[in-house]
């Protein structure tokens, strides 16, 4: 109880609340440049429903299950949900945004290397949740 | 005063990243906040687990010199 | 201090009894065969995921009311009736008060957990403690979801009458010459967490009438095809469930500090700064409950707000980690059981902290959010140090409660499998989340690393799975056979130890 100074309490509690507040203004800073969306980022219509995703491009064509883009360019994906929760996941790209039915959530992000990479969901949607993936195809650019 | 200084830094940071064909990568940027934070995390937690791992060593009653606290045989 | 040790009664005694040691005896006797169920619940997953591939349950359905009914289990059948039974026979004591203030209505308390676990046992819902809507509401089968949200219901009910029974037995009934600020670390723990009780359940109370309304289809709070909105489910939904974070976590705490001093033959390093941390850990839990949402779509501030609400909790909780380390300084410190399981639960409590603060920054949420990580960093929390202190006080309390001494080598072998089986499964099930496998998977892609990680947890899970049937042997065997305990000084300790307000030396 009482009766002893506390002072190397004081200092260790100073020391943990610099700490957090390094971690807080490290992450803050991160979070405003990804958040950023490019200007010229193309839209994809990410499209979640039990149990496949749908990719809609900006010219109107469609995927299922697969999704093609081109190294070099920025996508901004818009996900949205048909029926209940998912999550729109690219791990090898750190994508990651839930699919809420109602809402419109965005997320972006620049290929820079072609590839072939995995899209699953993240948010447990139900019987088929563990096998609701897809593929993300990076390719040169056409033009 | 204050504020006066921070609008225009605040207004300069939010318009970073704009520069056309240059897109910030989100890998690069996330796994570095990430790796940065294992490496105090890691740090932090030696110097917590290594005080916690001696002490278990050094103030058991087995030890050589392991003497009784002030504490024992009163009214504590 | 040494509880009543009474004679053996016939067991219908003991279940119509109102006395705190009795309720306290029933609570743990229930929490404990939740324990050892849910547990199994977890092998059961740890040995489908051993391989890519269905191994021994037969379709993702079953797997996915598996962990569901894993996770309610030991979170509400488990860790808070089993700390309700340490409060029922240890609070009223260290207020000195004969019994808890309303002896009836704890017994009503107790006796609403068992019908509750029935109905979650018998109806074996599938969709996630979370009760995730829109799912819960438009595809989830009934009537196993029905009979879980009134088990919850149940259960709910159940706590706040507990918590106001603690409520007003530390404050009302404590003995006219304590103060406030001499009630021992583990009372205060107590009064605590049943303040964060009563002010965040309600919330989901509320919450569960919506989601049984929604499933009847005569409302649509959180159905969008009727206008709701989900996100409105999550708000309600974790702004009760993350103080109830510190609600499983601040009786633990208050248990080690049972332990801690007493095997280090020395008083608390600071109380008043327990009892700050306590307060504050619980007044603070309230102002982080949507670090969880940070990926449905909520705005830069609203995350920025919400991880700042959440590192302030961090402070609190580092004080109790330095006062356990300056408890056993300089002291002379007996490594029996209890004490063993506390300092390992204190050195895992900063690995489960730190994970924490990793999932609070924003950014890093695309990395961690509901992968492995989350699922290792929850578990060390709720296993490392949640379970470590609750079954370190369990030995602890063992002879006081039985009269008699637990097999102490025995208990030593349960806590070092257990470490190492808890460092095994939720260390190794960190990295597994970086490398970005889903939780509430029943089958994943033969991705060579996940396959190698899942073996590694799979392991430790049954060195854990092998470690609790030994503890369950020497409880059973112990509480019959065992050596009778010396109830004055069982764990040879030497000398009396006193409380604050019994101590003669007015300093300490």
């Amino acid at each position: 109880m009482s009766g002893h100074s506390n002072w190397p309490e004081w200092i260790y509690v100073a020391v943990v609340i610099a700490l957090m507040a390094w971690v807080g203004a490290e992450a803050w800073e991160t979070e405003r440049l990804i958040e950023h969306v490019p200007e010229d980022a193309k839209i994809i219509i990410v499209t979640g429903q039990q149990w496949f995703w749908t990719f809609e491009h900006e010219d109107g064509t469609k995927e299922i299950g697969e999704l093609h883009v081109e190294v070099g360019k920025a996508y901004k994906f818009e996900v949205v949900s048909k029926d209940v929760n998912h999550s729109f996941n690219i791990h090898d790209y750190v994508v990651l945004m839930d699919a809420i039915p109602g809402r419109v959530n965005t997320v972006w992000f620049a290929p820079d290397k072609v590839g072939e990479h995995d899209i699953q969901c993240r948010e447990y949607c139900g019987l088929i949740h563990y096998n609701m993936r897809g593929t993300l195809y990076v390719t040169e650019p056409s033009s | 005063m204050a504020v006066l200084v921070a609008l225009p830094a605040v207004d300069f940071v939010f318009a970073a990243g704009d520069e056309p064909g240059k897109y910030l990568d989100r890998r690069v940027v996330i796994w570095n906040l990430f790796y940065k934070m294992m490496t105090v995390a890691f740090i932090v937690g030696s110097v917590v687990s290594g005080t916690i791992i001696w002490q278990v060593w050094r103030f058991r009653e087995s030890h050589p010199k392991a003497k009784p606290t002030s504490y024992e045989g009163t009214d504590w | 201090m040494t509880l009543e040790l009474q004679k053996p009664r016939p067991i219908w005694q003991i279940m119509f009894s109102t006395h705190h040691t009795d309720v306290g005896l029933l609570y743990l006797i229930t929490s404990l065969t939740f324990l050892f169920l849910g547990g199994s619940l977890a092998l059961g997953i740890r040995a489908e995921l051993f391989l890519p591939g269905s191994q021994i349950i037969a379709d993702s359905m079953t797997f996915n009311r598996i962990f569901t009914v894993h996770g309610t289990t030991l979170i509400f059948l488990f860790i808070i009736p089993f700390a309700s039974a340490v409060g029922n026979y240890y609070v009223p004591i260290m207020v000195r008060y004969k019994d808890m203030a309303y002896p009836k209505l704890n017994a009503i308390a107790f006796w609403m957990i068992p019908p509750a676990g029935v109905l979650i046992w018998l109806g074996f819902a599938d969709f996630t403690w979370y009760a995730t809507p829109p799912y819960s509401i438009i595809s989830a089968p009934g009537p196993a979801a029905d009979m879980w949200i009134f088990g919850l219901k149940i259960l709910g009910v159940s706590s706040v009458l507990g918590a106001l029974n603690f409520v007003v037995t530390i404050l009302k009934c404590k003995h006219p010459d304590m103060s406030i600020g001499q009630i021992p670390l583990l009372a205060w723990s107590f009064l605590s967490t049943s303040l964060i009780i009563i002010v965040a359940i309600p919330t989901f109370a509320a919450a569960l009438l919506m989601l049984l309304t929604d499933r009847l289809g005569v409302s649509g709070f959180f159905n969008p095809a009727l206008g709701g909105d989900p996100i409105a489910y999550a708000h309600l939904f974790w702004f009760t469930f993350h103080p109830e974070v510190y609600v499983l976590v601040i009786p633990a705490i208050g248990m080690m500090y049972e332990i801690i001093p007493r095997f280090s033959r020395k008083p608390i390093y600071s109380y008043n700064s327990g009892v700050f941390a306590f307060v504050m850990l619980s007044i603070v839990g309230f102002s982080s409950w949507a670090h969880h949402m940070y990926a449905t779509g909520m705005s830069f501030t609203e995350k920025t707000v919400f991880m700042v609400g959440t590192l302030a909790a961090v402070p609190a909780s580092a004080m109790h980690v330095f006062n356990f380390i300056a408890t056993m300084w300089n002291g002379r410190i007996k490594f029996s059981t209890p004490m063993m399981w506390a300092v390992g639960g204190i050195a895992l409590f900063f690995s489960a902290g730190a994970g924490g603060v990793v999932n609070s920054a924003m950014p890093l949420d695309f990395t961690t959010h509901d992968t492995y990580w989350v699922v290792g960093h929850f578990h060390l929390f709720v296993m490392g140090t949640i379970a470590f202190g609750s079954i370190g006080y369990l030995y602890y309390m063992f002879p006081y409660v039985t009269g008699r001494m637990y097999n102490e080598t025995l208990g030593k072998i349960h806590f070092v499998m257990a470490f190492i089986g808890t460092v095994l499964v939720f260390f190794t099930q960190h990295v597994l989340g970086l490398y970005g496998m889903p939780r509430r998977i029943y089958d994943y892609p033969p991705i060579p690393e996940w396959i190698a990680m899942n073996q590694i947890a799979t392991v430790g899970a049954m060195i854990i799975g092998i470690s609790m049937a030994i503890f369950l042997a020497n409880m059973i065997y112990s509480a019959g056979k065992g050596k009778p305990a010396d109830t004055d000084d069982p764990f040879g300790l030497g000398g009396k130890y006193y409380y604050p307000f019994e101590a003669k030396n007015p300093s300490h």
